[in-house]
C-alpha cells in the first residue's frame, strides 16, 4: 500500500490549492476594503491644514519638565511611546499608502504632545488591543494611551486619565433602507451588533434589557456584519459612526447620541506630575485654538455640526 | 474579586458554550479526521489527492483567517449562517486535517506485512481499514489526536473575534467594566489550562488501556 501520492501528483494538486486559496483571499480583501476610508479626498487638505499647526505648535518650557518625572524620561529617551490604534478612520488610522504616517484626531494629538516634550513628533506607536490598555500602562510599556480611552471610575482605580479632552457618545446605524429603527428606543427584542471592547457592550442593555448583542472584535467587521444581516442595528460611537455612513452609503446612522463618553488620556496610575503636565498642555492647546483645528481637519470632517467646545479638564469623575 | 461572583451565570453560560463547541467540533474532527486518512492511504489516486489537497489547505491557512472568511466571505457569496454553528463547523474541518494527519502517523506503526496478509486473505479494501488499519493506527495516535483536541480547545477562543460569546468573549466584557485585565485573564488561562490538563490525562489513560505491546 503507498501512503504518499508521488511527485508527479503533487504538481497537479498544488495548483488548484494555490487557485482556491487565492480565491478566499482576494474575496477577504474585496469585503475589506471598503472599510477603509484612505481615498477620502478631503485628506489632502486636511494634511495641508494641519502642516500650520504643527509649525506653530507649543513646546513645553524647560522648567516644566521637572527633574527625575516621566516627562524628563520621555526627553532623555528622545520619543514618546503611545497606545493607539491603527484601524480607526479619523480617530488614529494608519495610512495604507504610508505605513509611517497614522493620522486622526487621536493620532494628531499625540504627536502634538510629543512635540510638547521633546520638540519634535517623536511618537512610537504600540497598537493596544483594548482589553490590555490598563496592563500596558501599568507595567510601564507605553507613556501614555491615546485611544478613544472612556473614563470610567472602576479604570480610574486601576490607572489615571488626564483630560478629558473629547466627549462623544454612542448612536445607532442601520442599512439605508431600514425605516423601522429610529434611534436606540426601537432596539428594544431586536439584535444589536456591538465592538466587543466598546461602551456599547455595557450601555446598550441598561437602555434595551431585550436587545440580543452580537459582539465582534474591530469596527470593520461589525460594519460587514450590519450590512450582511448578522444584526438590525450597530451601536457604536456617533464620530466612528458618522465617519463610517460618510464612506459606504449603504449605511446611516440615525437618531442622536444616547449617551455621553468621555475620553481621557490614559496615564500609569498615581503619577500626578505628568497628569498635571499633560493637563496643562491641554488647556494650552483648547485656548490657542489647536484642538479646534486638530477636529475640524480629523473628526469634524465627517460630521456635519459646528466645530464642539472642548470639554472641561476634571469634569469627569475618574478625572 | 467579587465580580467573578456577581457575573458568575454570564461566565458560566460562556464557558457552556465553549464545552459544548469543543465537543461537537471535537467528535467532528475525529470523524471526519478519520475518513480523511483513510482516503489518504487509499490506492485511488483521486482520493488520495483531495485528501492530501484538503489537508495541506487547513493545516497552511490560519484558523482566525478561516473563521473570517467563513463569516463574512461566505455570506457575500450567498451563504449566511448562524455563528456558532459556523465557528463549529470551521473548528471541525480545521482540526480534521491535524486528527488525519495524527492517525496517518499511526497507520506508519501497521507493519505492511499485516495489509499483505489481509489482502491473501481476500479482504477488500474497506474490510482491511476497518478490520485491521485503523483501529490500530487509532490505538497509536491516542496521545497525538489528544495534543490535537487540547489545540481544539484552545482554538474555540477565537470564535470570540467573530462574535460568539463562549468563554473569552465573556471575560473581555468583564474585564472591560472591570479594567483589571492580569488577573481576569489569569483566571481565564487557568479555566482554560484545566481543560486541557482533563484532556491529557485522559489521552494517557485511554493510551495505556489502548496501548498494543509489540
Amino acid at each position: 500500500m503507498r501512503t504518499s501520492p508521488s511527485p508527479l501528483r503533487l504538481r497537479r494538486v498544488v495548483p488548484a490549492a494555490v487557485a482556491v486559496v487565492a480565491m478566499f483571499g482576494l474575496a477577504a480583501c474585496s469585503s475589506d476594503s471598503s472599510a477603509v476610508p484612505g481615498a477620502d479626498p478631503s485628506a489632502s487638505s486636511a494634511a495641508s491644514a494641519l502642516d500650520e499647526v504643527y509649525a506653530n505648535a507649543v513646546v513645553a518650557d524647560a522648567a516644566d519638565i521637572l527633574p527625575d518625572s516621566t516627562m524628563a524620561k520621555i526627553k532623555e529617551r528622545g520619543k514618546l511611546i503611545v497606545g493607539e490604534a491603527l484601524d480607526a478612520p479619523l480617530l488614529s488610522q494608519q495610512d495604507p499608502s504610508n505605513p509611517d504616517d497614522v493620522q486622526g484626531f487621536d493620532a494628531d494629538l499625540a504627536k502634538l504632545l510629543a512635540i510638547y516634550i521633546l520638540g519634535e513628533p517623536n511618537v512610537e506607536i504600540v497598537p493596544p488591543a483594548s482589553e490590555t490598555r490598563e496592563a500596558l500602562l501599568q507595567n510601564g510599556t507605553v507613556d501614555v494611551v491615546l485611544n478613544t480611552y472612556t473614563i470610567t471610575e472602576e479604570r480610574a482605580e486601576q490607572i489615571s486619565f488626564a483630560g478629558p479632552y473629547l466627549e462623544s457618545g454612542l448612536a445607532v446605524a442601520v442599512k439605508a433602507d431600514n425605516d423601522d429603527i429610529e434611534g436606540i428606543d426601537d432596539l428594544g427584542g431586536k439584535k444589536v451588533i456591538v465592538g466587543a471592547n466598546t461602551p456599547a457592550v455595557t450601555a446598550v442593555p441598561e437602555e434595551q434589557p431585550t436587545a440580543t448583542l452580537v459582539s465582534f472584535a474591530t469596527d470593520p467587521q461589525a460594519m460587514q456584519a450590519l450590512k450582511q444581516g448578522r444584526g438590525d442595528a450597530y451601536v457604536q460611537d456617533f464620530t466612528l459612526l458618522a465617519s463610517n455612513a460618510a464612506s459606504d452609503d449603504s449605511i446611516k446612522v440615525v437618531g442622536q447620541p444616547f449617551t455621553t463618553e468621555a475620553y481621557g488620556i490614559g496615564l500609569a496610575k498615581d503619577d500626578a506630575d505628568f497628569k498635571a503636565f499633560i493637563n496643562d498642555w491641554l488647556v494650552q492647546i483648547e485656548d490657542d485654538g489647536t484642538w479646534a483645528k486638530v477636529w475640524d481637519a480629523t473628526l469634524g470632517a465627517a460630521v456635519e455640526s459646528d466645530t464642539p467646545d472642548a470639554p472641561e479638564i476634571g469634569s469627569v469623575p475618574g478625572s | 474579586m467579587d465580580f467573578f461572583v456577581d457575573s458568575a451565570g454570564p461566565l458560566l453560560t460562556a464557558l457552556g458554550t465553549t464545552i459544548v463547541m469543543a465537543l461537537v467540533a471535537g467528535v467532528g474532527a475525529l470523524v471526519l479526521g478519520t475518513l480523511v486518512a483513510a482516503a489518504r492511504i487509499s490506492p485511488v489516486p483521486v482520493l488520495r489527492g483531495a485528501a492530501w489537497a484538503y489537508t495541506q489547505f487547513f493545516v497552511n491557512v490560519p484558523l482566525l483567517a478561516l473563521l473570517i472568511l467563513a463569516v463574512f466571505a461566505l455570506p457575500d457569496a450567498g451563504l449566511i449562517m448562524p455563528l456558532a454553528p459556523t465557528t463549529v463547523l470551521v473548528l471541525a474541518l480545521y482540526e480534521a486535517a491535524y486528527v488525519a494527519e495524527a492517525v496517518r502517523s499511526g497507520v506508519n506503526t501497521v507493519g505492511n506485512g499485516q495489509i499483505e496478509a489481509s489482502r491473501a486473505l481476500g479482504l477488500t479494501l474497506g474490510q482491511t481499514l476497518r478490520l485491521v488499519v485503523l483501529p490500530q493506527s487509532l490505538r497509536a495516535a491516542v496521545q497525538p489526536i489528544g495534543n490535537v483536541m487540547i489545540a481544539l480547545t484552545m482554538n474555540t477562543a477565537l470564535a470570540a473575534a467573530v462574535g460568539v460569546v463562549e468563554l473569552t468573549s465573556a471575560v473581555n466584557k468583564l474585564n472591560l467594566v472591570q479594567a483589571q485585565p492580569i488577573l481576569i485573564f489569569t483566571a481565564a488561562g487557568l479555566v482554560y489550562m484545566a481543560r486541557a490538563l482533563v484532556i491529557g490525562l485522559g489521552a494517557g489513560r485511554l493510551e495505556r488501556k489502548a496501548a498494543i505491546v509489540r
